[in-house]
Protein backbone atom coordinates (compact mmCIF):
# COMPACT_ATOMS: atom_id res chain seq x y z
CA UNK A 1 0.00 0.00 0.00
CA UNK A 2 1.22 3.51 -0.83
CA UNK A 3 2.10 6.13 1.72
CA UNK A 4 -0.72 7.83 3.65
CA UNK A 5 -0.57 11.64 3.26
CA UNK A 6 -3.70 12.61 5.15
CA UNK A 7 -5.51 10.72 7.87
CA UNK A 8 -8.79 11.72 9.47
CA UNK A 9 -9.08 9.87 12.79
CA UNK A 10 -12.48 9.60 14.49
CA UNK A 11 -13.49 13.17 13.74
CA UNK A 12 -16.50 14.49 15.63
CA UNK A 13 -18.04 17.94 15.86
CA UNK A 14 -20.74 19.16 18.18
CA UNK A 15 -22.39 22.57 17.96
CA UNK A 16 -24.01 22.92 21.37
CA UNK A 17 -26.12 19.79 21.73
CA UNK A 18 -26.28 19.07 18.01
CA UNK A 19 -23.74 16.55 16.82
CA UNK A 20 -23.07 17.23 13.14
CA UNK A 21 -20.24 14.75 12.74
CA UNK A 22 -20.08 11.71 15.04
CA UNK A 23 -17.24 9.52 13.85
CA UNK A 24 -15.55 10.03 10.51
CA UNK A 25 -12.27 8.29 9.63
CA UNK A 26 -10.48 7.74 6.35
CA UNK A 27 -7.02 7.87 4.83
CA UNK A 28 -5.72 9.53 1.69
CA UNK A 29 -2.80 7.94 -0.18
CA UNK A 30 -0.17 9.66 -2.28
CA UNK A 31 -1.19 10.17 -5.89
CA UNK A 32 -4.76 8.89 -5.65
CA UNK A 33 -8.06 10.58 -6.35
CA UNK A 34 -10.30 10.06 -3.35
CA UNK A 35 -14.06 10.58 -3.50
CA UNK A 36 -16.02 11.77 -0.49
CA UNK A 37 -19.69 10.88 -0.89
CA UNK A 38 -22.72 11.43 1.24
CA UNK A 39 -26.28 12.71 1.22
CA UNK A 40 -26.99 16.32 2.10
CA UNK A 41 -26.64 16.91 5.82
CA UNK A 42 -24.33 13.90 6.25
CA UNK A 43 -21.62 16.15 7.64
CA UNK A 44 -19.51 16.43 4.47
CA UNK A 45 -18.98 20.16 4.64
CA UNK A 46 -18.18 20.17 8.36
CA UNK A 47 -15.71 17.32 7.82
CA UNK A 48 -13.95 19.20 5.02
CA UNK A 49 -13.80 22.31 7.20
CA UNK A 50 -12.17 20.22 9.93
CA UNK A 51 -9.61 18.86 7.44
CA UNK A 52 -8.35 22.37 6.67
CA UNK A 53 -8.54 23.84 10.16
CA UNK A 54 -11.52 26.14 9.66
CA UNK A 55 -13.54 24.21 12.25
CA UNK A 56 -11.94 22.65 15.32
CA UNK A 57 -12.99 19.04 15.94
CA UNK A 58 -14.67 18.25 19.26
CA UNK A 59 -12.97 14.85 19.15
CA UNK A 60 -10.48 13.15 16.87
CA UNK A 61 -7.62 14.59 14.89
CA UNK A 62 -6.30 15.27 11.39
CA UNK A 63 -2.79 14.16 10.46
CA UNK A 64 -1.18 15.65 7.36
CA UNK A 65 2.04 13.88 6.42
CA UNK A 66 2.30 12.89 10.05
CA UNK A 67 1.80 16.41 11.44
CA UNK A 68 -1.13 17.03 13.76
CA UNK A 69 -3.17 19.87 12.25
CA UNK A 70 -4.25 21.20 15.65
CA UNK A 71 -0.71 21.25 17.06
CA UNK A 72 1.19 22.44 13.99
CA UNK A 73 -1.23 24.28 11.74
CA UNK A 74 1.37 26.08 9.64
CA UNK A 75 3.54 22.99 9.15
CA UNK A 76 0.58 20.84 8.20
CA UNK A 77 -1.12 23.33 5.87
CA UNK A 78 2.10 24.06 4.00
CA UNK A 79 1.43 20.84 2.06
CA UNK A 80 -2.29 21.42 1.41
CA UNK A 81 -4.13 23.27 -1.31
CA UNK A 82 -7.90 23.57 -1.10
CA UNK A 83 -11.10 25.07 -2.40
CA UNK A 84 -13.85 24.94 0.22
CA UNK A 85 -17.33 25.31 -1.26
CA UNK A 86 -17.26 28.04 -3.92
CA UNK A 87 -13.89 29.49 -4.98
CA UNK A 88 -14.41 32.90 -3.38
CA UNK A 89 -11.58 35.11 -4.58
CA UNK A 90 -11.27 38.86 -4.14
CA UNK A 91 -13.62 40.14 -6.85
CA UNK A 92 -12.12 43.64 -6.91
CA UNK A 93 -8.65 42.27 -7.67
CA UNK A 94 -7.46 40.69 -10.90
CA UNK A 95 -6.78 36.96 -11.14
CA UNK A 96 -3.05 37.67 -11.07
CA UNK A 97 -3.34 39.91 -8.00
CA UNK A 98 -5.31 37.18 -6.24
CA UNK A 99 -2.58 34.67 -7.01
CA UNK A 100 0.11 37.11 -5.87
CA UNK A 101 -1.86 37.75 -2.68
CA UNK A 102 -1.99 34.06 -1.77
CA UNK A 103 1.58 33.44 -2.99
CA UNK A 104 2.79 35.97 -0.43
CA UNK A 105 1.04 33.94 2.26
CA UNK A 106 2.63 30.70 1.09
CA UNK A 107 6.20 31.96 0.63
CA UNK A 108 8.72 29.46 -0.72
CA UNK A 109 9.01 31.24 -4.04
CA UNK A 110 5.36 30.60 -4.90
CA UNK A 111 5.23 33.84 -6.86
CA UNK A 112 7.57 32.32 -9.42
CA UNK A 113 5.05 29.55 -10.17
CA UNK A 114 2.15 31.86 -11.11
CA UNK A 115 2.86 31.92 -14.85
CA UNK A 116 3.24 28.15 -15.06
CA UNK A 117 0.05 27.51 -13.06
CA UNK A 118 -1.94 30.03 -15.07
CA UNK A 119 -0.93 28.13 -18.20
CA UNK A 120 -1.84 24.80 -16.58
CA UNK A 121 -5.42 25.95 -15.86
CA UNK A 122 -5.58 27.78 -19.21
CA UNK A 123 -6.15 31.20 -17.67
CA UNK A 124 -3.12 33.11 -18.97
CA UNK A 125 -5.27 35.13 -21.38
CA UNK A 126 -7.62 36.65 -18.80
CA UNK A 127 -5.35 36.76 -15.77
CA UNK A 128 -5.21 40.55 -15.63
CA UNK A 129 -8.97 41.04 -15.70
CA UNK A 130 -10.87 41.59 -12.49
CA UNK A 131 -12.20 38.37 -10.94
CA UNK A 132 -15.61 40.03 -10.76
CA UNK A 133 -15.83 39.69 -14.53
CA UNK A 134 -15.02 35.94 -14.52
CA UNK A 135 -17.47 33.11 -15.08
CA UNK A 136 -17.79 30.45 -12.39
CA UNK A 137 -15.64 28.09 -14.44
CA UNK A 138 -12.88 30.66 -14.68
CA UNK A 139 -13.03 31.36 -10.97
CA UNK A 140 -12.84 27.62 -10.35
CA UNK A 141 -9.70 27.42 -12.48
CA UNK A 142 -7.99 30.37 -10.78
CA UNK A 143 -9.02 28.74 -7.50
CA UNK A 144 -7.18 25.58 -8.50
CA UNK A 145 -4.12 27.53 -9.59
CA UNK A 146 -4.24 29.21 -6.18
CA UNK A 147 -4.46 25.82 -4.45
CA UNK A 148 -1.41 24.60 -6.36
CA UNK A 149 0.77 27.61 -5.44
CA UNK A 150 2.21 25.85 -2.41
CA UNK A 151 3.24 22.86 -4.53
CA UNK A 152 0.99 20.72 -2.35
CA UNK A 153 1.00 16.99 -1.65
CA UNK A 154 -2.73 17.15 -1.01
CA UNK A 155 -5.44 18.97 -2.91
CA UNK A 156 -8.89 19.25 -1.32
CA UNK A 157 -11.70 20.15 -3.71
CA UNK A 158 -15.27 20.63 -2.57
CA UNK A 159 -17.74 19.90 -5.40
CA UNK A 160 -15.22 20.89 -8.11
CA UNK A 161 -17.57 20.33 -11.04
CA UNK A 162 -20.52 22.16 -9.50
CA UNK A 163 -21.93 24.74 -11.88
CA UNK A 164 -19.60 23.87 -14.76
CA UNK A 165 -20.83 23.18 -18.29
CA UNK A 166 -20.14 19.76 -19.89
CA UNK A 167 -16.93 20.96 -21.52
CA UNK A 168 -15.79 22.46 -18.24
CA UNK A 169 -16.58 19.24 -16.37
CA UNK A 170 -14.56 17.25 -18.86
CA UNK A 171 -11.64 19.61 -18.57
CA UNK A 172 -11.77 19.53 -14.77
CA UNK A 173 -11.80 15.74 -14.85
CA UNK A 174 -8.69 15.72 -17.06
CA UNK A 175 -6.94 18.22 -14.80
CA UNK A 176 -7.64 16.22 -11.65
CA UNK A 177 -6.36 12.98 -13.20
CA UNK A 178 -3.27 14.82 -14.47
CA UNK A 179 -2.48 16.21 -11.03
CA UNK A 180 -2.81 12.80 -9.39
CA UNK A 181 -1.08 10.67 -12.02
CA UNK A 182 1.67 12.97 -13.27
CA UNK A 183 2.38 15.08 -10.21
CA UNK A 184 1.69 12.54 -7.49
CA UNK A 185 -0.79 14.81 -5.70
CA UNK A 186 -3.43 13.14 -3.54
CA UNK A 187 -6.72 14.74 -4.62
CA UNK A 188 -9.68 14.70 -2.24
CA UNK A 189 -12.94 15.35 -4.09
CA UNK A 190 -16.34 15.72 -2.50
CA UNK A 191 -19.29 15.41 -4.80
CA UNK A 192 -22.91 14.47 -4.87
CA UNK A 193 -22.56 13.37 -8.51
CA UNK A 194 -22.04 9.61 -8.27
CA UNK A 195 -21.14 9.27 -11.94
CA UNK A 196 -18.49 11.93 -11.58
CA UNK A 197 -16.97 10.19 -8.58
CA UNK A 198 -17.06 6.83 -10.31
CA UNK A 199 -15.25 8.29 -13.31
CA UNK A 200 -12.42 10.11 -11.65
CA UNK A 201 -11.84 8.47 -8.28
CA UNK A 202 -9.65 5.55 -7.33
CA UNK A 203 -11.14 5.14 -3.88
CA UNK A 204 -14.16 6.50 -2.06
CA UNK A 205 -15.58 6.96 1.41
CA UNK A 206 -19.33 7.10 1.99
CA UNK A 207 -20.61 9.09 4.95
CA UNK A 208 -24.05 9.35 6.42
CA UNK A 209 -25.37 10.93 9.60
CA UNK A 210 -21.85 11.94 10.50
CA UNK A 211 -20.30 8.47 10.24
CA UNK A 212 -18.19 6.71 7.60
CA UNK A 213 -20.22 3.77 6.32
CA UNK A 214 -17.72 2.40 3.82
CA UNK A 215 -14.25 3.14 2.55
CA UNK A 216 -12.38 1.34 -0.21
CA UNK A 217 -11.42 1.24 -3.86
CA UNK A 218 -14.25 1.57 -6.34
CA UNK A 219 -13.32 -1.84 -7.78
CA UNK A 220 -13.64 -3.52 -4.39
CA UNK A 221 -16.79 -1.74 -3.37
CA UNK A 222 -18.60 -2.49 -6.62
CA UNK A 223 -17.21 -6.04 -6.73
CA UNK A 224 -15.38 -5.25 -9.94
CA UNK A 225 -18.40 -3.72 -11.60
CA UNK A 226 -20.92 -6.41 -10.60
CA UNK A 227 -23.05 -3.61 -9.29
CA UNK A 228 -22.94 0.14 -9.79
CA UNK A 229 -21.71 2.65 -7.27
CA UNK A 230 -25.22 4.03 -7.26
CA UNK A 231 -26.69 0.73 -6.04
CA UNK A 232 -24.03 0.49 -3.37
CA UNK A 233 -24.63 4.05 -2.33
CA UNK A 234 -28.38 3.64 -2.05
CA UNK A 235 -27.94 0.41 -0.17
CA UNK A 236 -25.51 1.95 2.31
CA UNK A 237 -27.43 5.14 2.87
CA UNK A 238 -30.85 3.50 2.88
CA UNK A 239 -32.03 5.43 -0.17
CA UNK A 240 -31.86 8.90 1.33
CA UNK A 241 -31.70 11.59 -1.29
CA UNK A 242 -28.30 12.98 -2.12
CA UNK B 1 10.55 27.32 5.85
CA UNK B 2 9.33 30.87 5.64
CA UNK B 3 10.41 33.02 8.54
CA UNK B 4 7.69 34.89 10.45
CA UNK B 5 8.83 38.49 10.06
CA UNK B 6 9.11 38.01 6.32
CA UNK B 7 5.61 36.56 6.09
CA UNK B 8 4.22 39.43 8.16
CA UNK B 9 5.61 42.00 5.72
CA UNK B 10 3.89 40.15 2.87
CA UNK B 11 0.65 39.98 4.83
CA UNK B 12 0.64 43.72 5.55
CA UNK B 13 1.35 44.28 1.85
CA UNK B 14 -1.72 42.14 1.05
CA UNK B 15 -3.97 44.01 3.45
CA UNK B 16 -2.75 47.38 2.19
CA UNK B 17 -3.47 46.33 -1.39
CA UNK B 18 -7.02 45.32 -0.42
CA UNK B 19 -7.73 48.55 1.47
CA UNK B 20 -6.47 50.66 -1.43
CA UNK B 21 -8.46 48.70 -4.01
CA UNK B 22 -11.69 48.94 -2.05
CA UNK B 23 -11.53 52.69 -2.63
CA UNK B 24 -12.64 53.46 0.92
CA UNK B 25 -9.60 55.68 1.49
CA UNK B 26 -10.48 57.80 -1.53
CA UNK B 27 -13.99 58.38 -0.19
CA UNK B 28 -12.61 59.29 3.24
CA UNK B 29 -10.19 61.82 1.73
CA UNK B 30 -12.96 63.25 -0.41
CA UNK B 31 -15.27 63.68 2.60
CA UNK B 32 -12.47 65.33 4.58
CA UNK B 33 -11.70 67.69 1.72
CA UNK B 34 -15.36 68.64 1.24
CA UNK B 35 -16.04 69.27 4.92
CA UNK B 36 -12.86 71.31 5.34
CA UNK B 37 -13.66 73.38 2.25
CA UNK B 38 -17.10 74.09 3.66
CA UNK B 39 -15.78 75.10 7.10
CA UNK B 40 -13.06 77.31 5.65
CA UNK B 41 -15.57 78.95 3.31
CA UNK B 42 -17.93 79.66 6.21
CA UNK B 43 -15.15 81.09 8.36
CA UNK B 44 -13.86 83.28 5.54
CA UNK B 45 -17.38 84.64 5.01
CA UNK B 46 -17.75 85.40 8.70
CA UNK B 47 -14.40 87.21 8.71
CA UNK B 48 -15.30 89.37 5.76
CA UNK B 49 -18.66 90.26 7.30
CA UNK B 50 -16.98 91.26 10.54
CA UNK B 51 -14.57 93.42 8.64
CA UNK B 52 -17.43 95.08 6.83
CA UNK B 53 -19.21 95.90 10.11
CA UNK B 54 -16.06 97.11 11.76
CA UNK B 55 -13.52 98.30 9.20
CA UNK B 56 -10.96 99.52 11.70
CA UNK B 57 -11.05 96.39 13.76
CA UNK B 58 -9.10 96.60 16.96
CA UNK B 59 -8.77 93.08 18.33
CA UNK B 60 -7.96 94.33 21.81
CA UNK B 61 -11.19 96.29 21.98
CA UNK B 62 -13.33 93.39 20.78
CA UNK B 63 -11.67 90.84 23.10
CA UNK B 64 -12.09 93.26 25.98
CA UNK B 65 -15.74 93.58 25.08
CA UNK B 66 -16.24 89.79 25.00
CA UNK B 67 -14.47 89.32 28.34
CA UNK B 68 -16.54 91.93 30.14
CA UNK B 69 -19.72 90.57 28.56
CA UNK B 70 -18.90 87.13 29.97
CA UNK B 71 -18.09 88.59 33.38
CA UNK B 72 -21.40 90.43 33.41
CA UNK B 73 -23.39 87.35 32.44
CA UNK B 74 -21.83 84.99 34.93
CA UNK B 75 -23.10 87.22 37.73
CA UNK B 76 -26.62 86.47 36.57
CA UNK B 77 -28.78 84.65 39.10
CA UNK B 78 -30.22 81.98 36.83
CA UNK B 79 -26.98 80.84 35.25
CA UNK B 80 -26.31 77.13 35.99
CA UNK B 81 -23.18 76.52 37.99
CA UNK B 82 -21.40 74.64 35.21
CA UNK B 83 -21.98 77.47 32.78
CA UNK B 84 -20.84 80.05 35.28
CA UNK B 85 -17.61 78.14 35.78
CA UNK B 86 -17.05 77.94 32.05
CA UNK B 87 -17.72 81.67 31.57
CA UNK B 88 -15.31 82.48 34.36
CA UNK B 89 -12.69 80.32 32.67
CA UNK B 90 -13.24 81.83 29.25
CA UNK B 91 -13.20 85.41 30.52
CA UNK B 92 -9.97 84.79 32.41
CA UNK B 93 -8.45 83.15 29.34
CA UNK B 94 -9.29 86.19 27.22
CA UNK B 95 -7.88 88.58 29.82
CA UNK B 96 -4.70 86.52 29.92
CA UNK B 97 -4.31 86.96 26.17
CA UNK B 98 -4.82 90.72 26.50
CA UNK B 99 -2.18 90.84 29.17
CA UNK B 100 0.33 88.95 26.99
CA UNK B 101 -0.66 90.98 23.91
CA UNK B 102 -1.57 87.87 21.85
CA UNK B 103 -4.73 87.89 19.75
CA UNK B 104 -6.72 84.77 20.78
CA UNK B 105 -8.62 84.82 17.48
CA UNK B 106 -5.75 85.32 15.09
CA UNK B 107 -6.45 83.21 12.07
CA UNK B 108 -4.00 81.66 9.64
CA UNK B 109 -3.70 78.37 7.78
CA UNK B 110 -1.45 76.92 10.49
CA UNK B 111 -3.78 78.18 13.24
CA UNK B 112 -6.75 76.56 11.55
CA UNK B 113 -4.84 73.26 11.16
CA UNK B 114 -4.01 73.36 14.86
CA UNK B 115 -7.64 73.94 15.78
CA UNK B 116 -8.79 71.09 13.58
CA UNK B 117 -6.84 68.56 15.68
CA UNK B 118 -9.26 69.27 18.53
CA UNK B 119 -12.50 69.68 16.59
CA UNK B 120 -11.70 66.74 14.30
CA UNK B 121 -10.84 64.21 16.97
CA UNK B 122 -14.16 64.69 18.78
CA UNK B 123 -16.11 62.92 16.05
CA UNK B 124 -15.10 63.39 12.41
CA UNK B 125 -11.70 61.66 12.40
CA UNK B 126 -12.93 58.71 14.54
CA UNK B 127 -15.86 58.24 12.14
CA UNK B 128 -13.56 58.19 9.12
CA UNK B 129 -11.23 55.72 10.81
CA UNK B 130 -14.23 53.51 11.56
CA UNK B 131 -15.19 53.63 7.87
CA UNK B 132 -11.77 52.33 6.83
CA UNK B 133 -11.26 49.86 9.67
CA UNK B 134 -14.64 48.23 10.05
CA UNK B 135 -14.39 46.03 6.97
CA UNK B 136 -10.84 44.76 7.55
CA UNK B 137 -12.08 41.46 8.99
CA UNK B 138 -15.85 41.51 8.46
CA UNK B 139 -15.57 41.80 4.67
CA UNK B 140 -13.55 38.58 4.50
CA UNK B 141 -16.51 36.83 6.10
CA UNK B 142 -19.25 38.53 4.13
CA UNK B 143 -17.44 37.98 0.82
CA UNK B 144 -16.52 34.38 1.64
CA UNK B 145 -12.79 34.93 1.12
CA UNK B 146 -12.11 33.99 4.74
CA UNK B 147 -12.02 30.28 3.83
CA UNK B 148 -9.05 30.85 1.53
CA UNK B 149 -7.38 33.33 3.84
CA UNK B 150 -7.46 30.97 6.82
CA UNK B 151 -6.47 27.78 4.99
CA UNK B 152 -3.07 29.09 3.97
CA UNK B 153 -0.08 28.02 6.06
CA UNK B 154 -0.23 31.14 8.22
CA UNK B 155 -1.44 31.06 11.82
CA UNK B 156 -4.61 33.04 12.47
CA UNK B 157 -2.97 35.43 14.91
CA UNK B 158 -0.55 36.48 12.18
CA UNK B 159 -3.41 37.15 9.78
CA UNK B 160 -5.16 39.30 12.38
CA UNK B 161 -1.95 41.05 13.39
CA UNK B 162 -1.38 42.07 9.77
CA UNK B 163 -4.90 43.46 9.62
CA UNK B 164 -4.43 45.36 12.89
CA UNK B 165 -1.12 46.84 11.73
CA UNK B 166 -2.76 47.87 8.45
CA UNK B 167 -5.64 49.46 10.38
CA UNK B 168 -3.19 51.47 12.51
CA UNK B 169 -1.31 52.46 9.38
CA UNK B 170 -4.40 53.80 7.63
CA UNK B 171 -5.61 55.57 10.80
CA UNK B 172 -2.27 57.37 10.84
CA UNK B 173 -2.58 58.20 7.16
CA UNK B 174 -6.11 59.54 7.73
CA UNK B 175 -4.89 61.80 10.55
CA UNK B 176 -1.93 63.05 8.52
CA UNK B 177 -4.24 63.70 5.58
CA UNK B 178 -6.61 65.59 7.89
CA UNK B 179 -3.72 67.80 9.02
CA UNK B 180 -2.41 68.44 5.52
CA UNK B 181 -5.83 69.12 4.03
CA UNK B 182 -6.76 71.43 6.92
CA UNK B 183 -3.59 73.43 6.38
CA UNK B 184 -3.70 73.50 2.58
CA UNK B 185 -7.41 74.28 2.23
CA UNK B 186 -7.48 76.95 4.94
CA UNK B 187 -4.17 78.29 3.67
CA UNK B 188 -5.76 79.37 0.42
CA UNK B 189 -8.03 81.75 2.39
CA UNK B 190 -6.00 82.61 5.50
CA UNK B 191 -2.42 82.20 4.29
CA UNK B 192 -0.03 79.28 4.61
CA UNK B 193 2.53 80.92 6.86
CA UNK B 194 2.65 81.61 10.54
CA UNK B 195 3.99 78.41 12.10
CA UNK B 196 6.25 80.47 14.36
CA UNK B 197 3.45 82.60 15.87
CA UNK B 198 3.36 82.57 19.66
CA UNK B 199 0.38 80.88 21.30
CA UNK B 200 -0.63 80.46 24.91
CA UNK B 201 -1.02 76.93 26.12
CA UNK B 202 -1.44 75.09 29.41
CA UNK B 203 -4.67 76.64 30.69
CA UNK B 204 -6.47 74.51 33.21
CA UNK B 205 -10.14 74.37 33.90
CA UNK B 206 -9.88 73.89 37.64
CA UNK B 207 -12.40 73.72 40.44
CA UNK B 208 -12.28 77.48 40.82
CA UNK B 209 -12.81 77.89 37.09
CA UNK B 210 -9.49 79.23 35.90
CA UNK B 211 -6.01 78.04 36.71
CA UNK B 212 -3.14 79.83 34.97
CA UNK B 213 -0.32 78.20 36.90
CA UNK B 214 0.86 76.10 33.94
CA UNK B 215 0.32 78.65 31.17
CA UNK B 216 3.28 79.30 28.87
CA UNK B 217 3.99 80.78 25.46
CA UNK B 218 5.09 78.33 22.77
CA UNK B 219 5.52 78.52 19.00
CA UNK B 220 2.45 77.42 17.07
CA UNK B 221 4.29 74.54 15.39
CA UNK B 222 5.16 73.08 18.79
CA UNK B 223 1.59 73.36 19.98
CA UNK B 224 0.37 71.76 16.73
CA UNK B 225 2.81 68.88 17.03
CA UNK B 226 1.63 68.15 20.56
CA UNK B 227 -2.04 68.39 19.54
CA UNK B 228 -1.67 66.00 16.61
CA UNK B 229 0.44 63.63 18.69
CA UNK B 230 -2.47 63.39 21.12
CA UNK B 231 -4.99 63.13 18.28
CA UNK B 232 -2.90 60.20 17.05
CA UNK B 233 -3.35 58.41 20.40
CA UNK B 234 -7.12 58.85 20.02
CA UNK B 235 -6.95 57.59 16.44
CA UNK B 236 -5.06 54.45 17.46
CA UNK B 237 -7.63 53.77 20.19
CA UNK B 238 -10.51 54.11 17.73
CA UNK B 239 -8.70 51.83 15.32
CA UNK B 240 -8.19 49.18 18.03
CA UNK B 241 -11.83 49.18 19.08
CA UNK B 242 -12.94 49.09 15.43
CA UNK B 243 -10.82 45.95 14.97
CA UNK B 244 -12.82 44.16 17.67
CA UNK B 245 -16.15 45.15 16.07
CA UNK B 246 -14.89 44.02 12.68
CA UNK B 247 -14.05 40.62 14.19
CA UNK B 248 -17.36 40.31 16.04
CA UNK B 249 -19.60 41.18 13.11
CA UNK B 250 -19.70 39.23 9.87
CA UNK B 251 -21.32 42.17 8.12
CA UNK B 252 -19.33 45.32 7.45
CA UNK B 253 -22.47 47.42 7.67
CA UNK B 254 -23.18 46.10 11.17
CA UNK B 255 -19.61 46.71 12.34
CA UNK B 256 -19.51 50.22 10.90
CA UNK B 257 -23.01 51.06 12.09
CA UNK B 258 -22.26 49.95 15.65
CA UNK B 259 -19.03 51.93 15.79
CA UNK B 260 -20.69 55.06 14.39
CA UNK B 261 -23.63 54.80 16.77
CA UNK B 262 -21.20 54.37 19.68
CA UNK B 263 -19.16 57.40 18.65
CA UNK B 264 -22.17 59.63 18.08
CA UNK B 265 -23.89 58.34 21.22
CA UNK B 266 -20.78 58.99 23.29
CA UNK B 267 -20.49 62.51 21.93
CA UNK B 268 -24.10 63.22 22.87
CA UNK B 269 -23.45 61.75 26.32
CA UNK B 270 -20.55 64.18 26.80
CA UNK B 271 -22.85 67.08 26.01
CA UNK B 272 -25.89 66.23 28.08
CA UNK B 273 -24.96 64.03 31.02
CA UNK B 274 -22.26 66.02 32.79
CA UNK B 275 -23.73 65.06 36.17
CA UNK B 276 -23.13 61.34 35.70
CA UNK B 277 -19.47 60.97 36.45
CA UNK B 278 -19.38 57.29 35.46
CA UNK B 279 -19.41 58.36 31.82
CA UNK B 280 -15.78 59.39 32.16
CA UNK B 281 -14.84 55.70 31.92
CA UNK B 282 -16.39 55.45 28.46
CA UNK B 283 -13.79 55.64 25.68
CA UNK B 284 -15.68 58.09 23.48
CA UNK B 285 -15.81 60.82 26.13
CA UNK B 286 -12.01 60.61 26.37
CA UNK B 287 -11.28 61.03 22.66
CA UNK B 288 -10.84 64.85 22.44
CA UNK B 289 -7.30 64.70 23.89
CA UNK B 290 -6.06 67.79 21.96
CA UNK B 291 -8.87 69.83 23.53
CA UNK B 292 -8.01 68.63 27.03
CA UNK B 293 -4.38 69.50 26.35
CA UNK B 294 -5.39 72.98 25.23
CA UNK B 295 -7.08 73.45 28.57
CA UNK B 296 -10.67 73.25 27.39
CA UNK B 297 -13.06 72.07 30.07
CA UNK B 298 -13.37 68.27 30.23
CA UNK B 299 -16.93 66.97 29.86
CA UNK B 300 -16.89 65.28 33.27
CA UNK B 301 -15.34 66.14 36.59
CA UNK B 302 -12.27 64.17 37.58
CA UNK B 303 -10.88 63.88 34.05
CA UNK B 304 -7.37 64.96 33.18
CA UNK B 305 -5.23 64.48 30.11
CA UNK B 306 -3.29 61.67 31.77
CA UNK B 307 -6.50 60.01 32.94
CA UNK B 308 -7.96 60.07 29.43
CA UNK B 309 -4.82 58.64 27.85
CA UNK B 310 -4.90 55.79 30.36
CA UNK B 311 -8.59 55.08 29.80
CA UNK B 312 -8.02 54.97 26.03
CA UNK B 313 -5.00 52.68 26.46
CA UNK B 314 -6.97 50.29 28.69
CA UNK B 315 -9.87 50.14 26.20
CA UNK B 316 -7.47 49.52 23.33
CA UNK B 317 -5.59 46.71 25.04
CA UNK B 318 -8.82 45.01 26.11
CA UNK B 319 -10.40 45.33 22.65
CA UNK B 320 -7.35 44.00 20.81
CA UNK B 321 -6.95 41.09 23.26
CA UNK B 322 -10.61 40.16 22.83
CA UNK B 323 -10.30 40.43 19.05
CA UNK B 324 -7.33 38.04 18.99
CA UNK B 325 -9.02 35.53 21.30
CA UNK B 326 -12.28 35.48 19.34
CA UNK B 327 -10.58 35.39 15.94
CA UNK B 328 -8.21 32.51 16.76
CA UNK B 329 -10.85 30.35 18.42
CA UNK B 330 -13.80 30.88 16.14
CA UNK B 331 -15.10 28.06 13.94
CA UNK B 332 -15.47 29.28 10.37
CA UNK B 333 -18.69 27.68 9.23
CA UNK B 334 -20.48 28.14 5.91
CA UNK B 335 -20.35 31.68 4.68
CA UNK B 336 -23.65 33.25 5.64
Amino acid sequence: MTEIVLAAENLAKKYGEREVVSDVSFALHRGEVFGFLGPNGAGKTTTIRMLVGLVKPTRGRVLIEGRDLAADFEGAMRRVGCIVETPDLYKFLSGRENLEHFARMVGNGAEGRIAELAALVKMNGRLDDRVGTYSLGMRQRVGIAQALLADPAILILDEPTNGLDPAGIREMRGLIRHLAEDRGIAVFVSSHLLVEIERICDRVAIVQRGRTLAEGSIADLTQNGARSLEELFLEKTGGESV
Amino acid sequence: MSSSPFVLVGLVQNETLKVLRRKRLRIVLLVLGLILTLVVFAQARQRSNERKDNPTRDWKASVEKRASELERRMQGRRVPEGWARWMKFEAARLRYHLEKNIDPDQISGPMFARGFAGIGSVLLIPLLIAVIGSDLVSSEFSEGTVTLLLTRPVARWKVLLSKYVTGLLFSTITLLAAFLLAWLISGTSFGFRGWGAPVLTGFKFGAAGFDAAGVRVVALWQDTLAAYGLAWISALAVSSITLLLSVLFRSTAAAMGTMMATLIGGTILSRVASDWEGAKWFFVTNLPLPDFYAGMPTPFAGMTLAFSVQVLAAWSVAAVAAAFIVFSRRDVTSAA
